[in-house]
């Protein structure tokens, strides 16, 4: 495949545009993250303004301003605000986690499959102490002992999620490594790092990222469950776990409590993982055609 | 093989052992649960005598010390808060718990790779993308409210269903759908993605070359091979369901394990912490043992 | 294993087999908030464990009246004062347990000497008798003697919580099947799942109309709420203010919780007058009720609530006043105070629906008057341990967010316990208080209650040693087809014999 030396931004932004759920995916994640980065900045005032005669306002009453048309929490602060401002402790807590489990997990997966037998073993008996210790017992100790600060917080969110990339790294590599180029490879006299690098990574990421963009959504919910036992992100500080955990009273009366930033959670994560499939697609030589074609082959 | 399933025992049990050794000293740096056992106004004597009752003056060395002693007798304390063995405990709130973990994965299972294979099979396709936003709207959507707004629909307002409880097999629908609905989600993406790099793999070229029929590639060949991330992702789930399905269990009074623990941690009943993780350690180390022997199962190229 | 065997067979053959009940005309279920932990009479100060066994299964020698008759006979006929220290106590006749024993003054002796044995920790011994020695004198079998070393003048009141368990009983081990007097009598119990208590045909009292009572349990408000809605159950008793929306079957009643904040008068700038002052001024009590709490709450100017005797109506309930709360803590730092210290405000997670809100909107409250204030809720087993002494060496200055229930009619389970400097969860230490306490302990009728008047202007008034915010209200839900109304008393008790069937 020849391709005419381009700007490789351009060649992106063209095989983004290719495929237009992902551009839309990656429109909105662009639009978290400057939310995340200067949402505290410009809202922080409304989104903690208390206004109690006007609790639980319902949404699309243009009359308050735009600031309200997703309405009011039950303490009469704008929801837009805080979904805005949360972005930020959200965003972070969750691609942390996130991104340290999947590190960690990967890394201590492929020594686990490709490693002495002996080594894989004891990384393995460890993954299953971590997966029978409770996360929720996990978190009450951590954030007992220390501040239920946004650290902290991914501290105990990122270990509880180790093992299964962990094992899924190990399952995968297990079978990879018999595979007839590994073995043709092993033969030629390829050096190990060669091996897991060039042979196996491009094989396992794909897999580990589909999980780990659903991760993504359940991380944010585990932070929320945490929040509403009392032990995770505390007000006045905000994430959408902690505004969709706090909107649960109020289900009956004031659905638009916990359902935008139940949305928001929802959004973020369907296109973190639409991204993530055209981004398999643009990773996969075999595939990638498919875009370039610009889109029109949709089979 | 059998010596296989031996070496796992006893490393197993290792790890077992560390745990609770971990689990022990960690639940008792959450502070003396005297206090909250007693009312606020009950006077200093008071306090000191729950103490010496409970053991909770000794040094911690010798409070483990003799908790190790009384495992090895098969005696796994009292619950302070419940006045009875913290078996006994565990073990009336397990069944519940195992019960509801294992039919919703059987299903989960069931349906996610059914779905989430034939998605692979036409990628891009409207089945695809339908079952992928579907999916992906389950994987992220918090159960209390799905449980919540469930039981205001078919229990209140329609009348089809009992709103909670245990007593009949309709009390078990809501509950097992709600808990259906975010593992269901999260693996029929993985079964996607991995069925899509499992189809285009050599080997199921030369089936399709072989002019094997289109289903049998997918559901035989294919399949077979891009189980092994799936079963990982399943075996993480249901440790998630067997650690207790607190949220569900919370909102439909389910007596299950995973209420129970989060009370007796809340509550400081350390025993009970201690032999619910010891319960659903072994059942999560059982049910990897039988994970890693299904893929040797699946790819007769592994081998322990 | 095999336990657990049976166990999941078990599930499944229930999964399968039982039909639905419907409750007959003269049964109700009712729906509390957790399964009882244990089940004996002695730790039914509890308020789950006292709204199935207290005046149900087990009764007490005398009873409050929950709408603000007093002090009633039940075990006891009557009761009088012999001398200075001693209490005399005329047992009712031909009562039977219904284990079949007959009830006489043994069994009195007996149960308070099990409620308060150091083997059992029981609630009521640590939180009624607890510090009192009382010396039980049996003079027949129907006619009991109490004498204390320091005089009781409120021990007719304290017996209304001790429930009388039959002689024999083991002294240390908790009952599993309770056994007492009462008109119900306990039947079966599934634990996690039901505990059914039915009618005892041989109670000596009158015939309640209920027959058989299931009790269920729901963690979620919710959930509770909607279960009277289908019929599922006839009575939750608390459920919050949002679930509450249908005037025909809810109903609010004081619950006799106060809500306050504890200011550690200790740590600077706590320890300034004017600093506590400002704070109580800055925050719009007002603005809570019918918003973030019931409109039914009542702003408080005391822990005690104003049908209990010794109520002080001259302490007057804190105006919110923003210009002056500003001036006295500009004064205060006029002074060296320092005042720009962080104030730790200390929830509790779910303490009541709405907890933390209510916190949330104080600090920003606080904020606004100019405080320089955080928040952090906490899990009940740190909360308390914060609450309760001994205190942290190098603690910050802390508001406390706490619920103080006093349905009792008497400040003395109050006082002594939040404002003597011997209390376990007072901060302040002034001789003049601990001296009308102690006084106030000791006291009779006329003299008792002003001096207890008196201790409420000096806490709440000139010392100002808290924020004292509401007096609180609950939510109870009733079927319509049951005539029953939630009073004070329904948060620690719940008779079955006061539920009329329509």
């Amino acid at each position: 495949m020849l391709e005419v030396p381009r700007h490789p931004a351009l060649t992106i932004m063209k095989l983004l545009w290719a495929d237009k759920f992902a551009c839309i995916a990656a429109l909105f994640l662009v639009l978290i993250v400057v939310c995340a980065a200067i949402g505290p900045y410009f809202l922080e005032d409304a989104a903690s303004k208390l206004n109690l005669r006007g609790r639980n306002a319902p949404p699309f009453d243009w009359s308050q301003g735009w600031l309200f048309m997703l309405g009011a929490d039950s303490l009469g602060r704008s929801i837009l605000a805080r979904i805005a401002v949360a972005a930020q402790n959200t965003i972070l807590i969750a691609s942390c986690a996130v991104f340290a489990s999947l590190v960690i997990g990967g890394a201590l997966g492929l020594i686990a499959g490709y490693s002495s037998r002996r080594l894989g073993d004891t990384i393995m008996r460890l993954a299953d102490v971590i997966m029978s210790f409770p996360s929720l017992l996990l978190a009450v100790i951590v954030l007992y002992m220390m501040e239920p600060s946004v650290l902290n917080l991914v501290l105990v969110l990122a270990i509880t999620r180790i093992p299964v990339y962990l094992r899924t790294t190990r399952a995968e590599v297990l079978e990879i490594r018999e595979r007839m180029f590994v073995q043709a490879a092993i033969v030629m006299g390829a050096s190990r790092m060669r091996i897991i690098f060039g042979h196996m990574l491009p094989i396992v990421v794909p897999t580990l990222i589909t999980i780990g963009t659903l991760d993504f959504a359940f991380v944010m919910l585990a932070e929320s469950a945490l929040s509403f036992l009392g032990i995770g992100i505390q007000p006045p500080d905000i994430t959408w776990g902690l505004m969709v955990s706090q909107g649960k009273a109020y289900l009956h009366q004031a659905w638009w409590l916990s359902f935008w930033p139940g949305i928001a959670i929802i959004l973020t994560t369907m296109s973190l993982n639409l991204l993530s499939g055209w981004l398999r697609i643009v990773l996969d030589p075999v595939q990638r055609w498919r875009l370039e074609m610009g889109g029109k082959n949709n089979d | 093989m059998k010596s296989f399933i031996g070496r796992r025992a006893i490393s197993s049990a290792v790890s077992l052992g560390g745990l609770i050794v971990l689990v022990f000293f960690l639940t008792r740096l959450t502070g003396d649960p005297t206090n909250l056992y007693l009312p606020l106004d009950a006077p200093m004597e008071a306090r000191d005598n729950f103490r010496v009752l409970h053991g909770l003056n000794d040094p911690l060395i010798v409070q483990f010390g003799s908790y190790v002693y009384d495992v090895l007798h098969l005696d796994f304390g009292e619950s302070i808060r419940k006045a009875r063995p913290a078996l006994e405990v565990v073990l009336e709130a397990f069944p519940w718990t195992l019960t509801l973990a294992v039919v919703t994965m059987g299903l989960v299972t069931l349906f996610a790779i059914i779905i989430g294979s034939l998605a692979a099979a036409r990628v891009g396709g409207v089945f695809d993308r339908l079952s992928g936003i579907m999916s992906l709207i389950a994987a992220s959507t918090p159960e209390f409210w799905v449980a919540i707004v469930g039981i205001f629909i078919f229990a209140v307002s329609l009348g089809w269903l009992p709103t909670s409880g245990t007593g009949t097999i309709w009390h078990w629908v809501l509950p097992i759908t709600v808990l259906f609905i975010r593992p269901f989600g999260l693996i029929l993406q993985v079964v996607r993605g991995s069925m899509i790099s499992a189809l285009s793999s050599p080997y199921v070229k030369t089936a399709r070359a072989k002019g094997v029929r289109q289903r049998a590639i997918i559901f035989v060949h294919a399949l077979r091979n891009g189980m092994l991330p799936v079963i990982t992702v399943i075996g993480d789930q249901a440790a998630g369901m067997l650690n207790g399905a607190v949220v569900i269990e919370t909102i439909f009074g389910f007596p299950g394990v995973g209420k129970l623990m989060i009370d007796s941690i809340l509550q400081r009943d350390f025993s009970v912490v201690l032999a619910s993780i010891m319960v659903t350690a072994l059942a999560i180390f059982i049910m990897n043992l039988l994970i890693d022997l299904l893929y040797a199962v699946l790819d007769p190229r592994i081998r322990y | 294993m095999r336990n657990l065997f049976a166990c999941m067979f078990g599930v499944a053959v229930s999964a399968m087999s039982a039909a639905p009940t419907f409750a007959a005309s003269n049964d109700v279920t009712i729906v509390l908030s957790e399964d009882l932990d244990v089940m004996d009479p002695c730790m039914s100060s509890r308020s789950n464990i006292g709204r199935v066994i207290l005046q149900n299964i087990s009764e007490t020698l005398t009873e409050l009246d929950g709408s603000g008759g007093g002090l009633r006979p039940r075990l006891a006929q009557s009761w009088e004062a012999v001398d200075d220290l001693t209490w005399r106590f005329h047992l009712r006749e031909g009562v039977k347990f219904t284990d079949g024993s007959s009830f006489d003054a043994e069994d009195v002796a007996y149960s308070l000497e099990r409620a308060t044995s150091p083997k059992l920790s029981c609630e009521i011994g640590a939180k009624y008798f607890g510090g009192i020695e009382l010396t039980p004198k049996i003079i027949d079998a129907h006619t009991i003697d109490f004498t204390a070393k320091v005089g009781q003048p409120i021990l007719p009141l304290l017996m209304s919580s001790l429930t009388i368990v039959p002689s024999g009983l083991s002294p240390d081990a908790f009952m599993r099947v309770p056994v007492g007097t009462g008109p119900y009598v306990f039947k079966s119990r599934a634990i996690g799942q039901n505990i059914v208590l039915t009618r005892n045909n041989d109670y000596w009292g009158e015939k309640p109309d209920v027959e058989n009572a299931t009790y269920i349990f729901r963690s979620d408000i919710a959930v509770r709420a909607a279960m009277v809605q289908t019929g599922e159950a006839d009575i939750a008793p608390s459920i919050s203010q949002e679930d509450a929306n249908n005037s025909a079957t809810d109903f609010s009643y004081p619950n006799s919780e106060t809500l306050y904040l504890r200011l550690d008068n200790e740590i600077p700038p706590l320890n300034d007058r004017r600093v506590r002052e400002a704070l109580n001024l800055a925050i719009d009590r007002d603005a809570f009720r019918g918003t973030v709490l019931p409109k039914d709450v009542i702003l408080a100017s005391q822990l005690v609530p104003p049908t209990t005797m010794g109520w002080n109506p001259d302490v007057p309930v804190q105006p919110y006043d923003l210009m002056k709360a500003k001036a006295l803590l500009a004064e205060a730092k006029a002074d060296g105070v320092p005042v720009e210290t962080e104030l730790e405000l200390v929830g509790r997670a779910n303490m009541f629906p709405g907890s933390t809100e209510t916190m949330e909107a104080i600090l920003s409250m606080l904020q606004e008057a100019g405080f320089n204030a955080s928040l952090r809720n906490f899990d009940v087993a740190e909360w308390v341990n914060m609450y309760t002494k001994p205190y942290a060496e190098n603690r910050g200055p802390q508001l406390i967010e706490a619920q103080h229930d006093n349905a009792k009619g008497d400040p003395v389970f109050t006082m002594y316990w939040k404002y003597h400097s011997q209390g376990e969860q007072s901060t302040i230490s002034d001789p003049t208080v601990d001296s009308l306490i102690e006084a106030a302990t000791s006291a009779t009728g006329e003299e008792r209650e002003q001096l207890w008047k008196k201790v409420a202007a000096e806490v709440n008034d000139r010392i100002l040693s808290d924020a004292v915010l509401f007096h609180m209200v609950g939510f109870s839900r009733v079927s319509e087809r049951l005539d029953f109304k939630p009073t004070i008393s329904t948060n620690s008790e719940l008779q079955l014999a006061q539920i009329k069937i329509k």
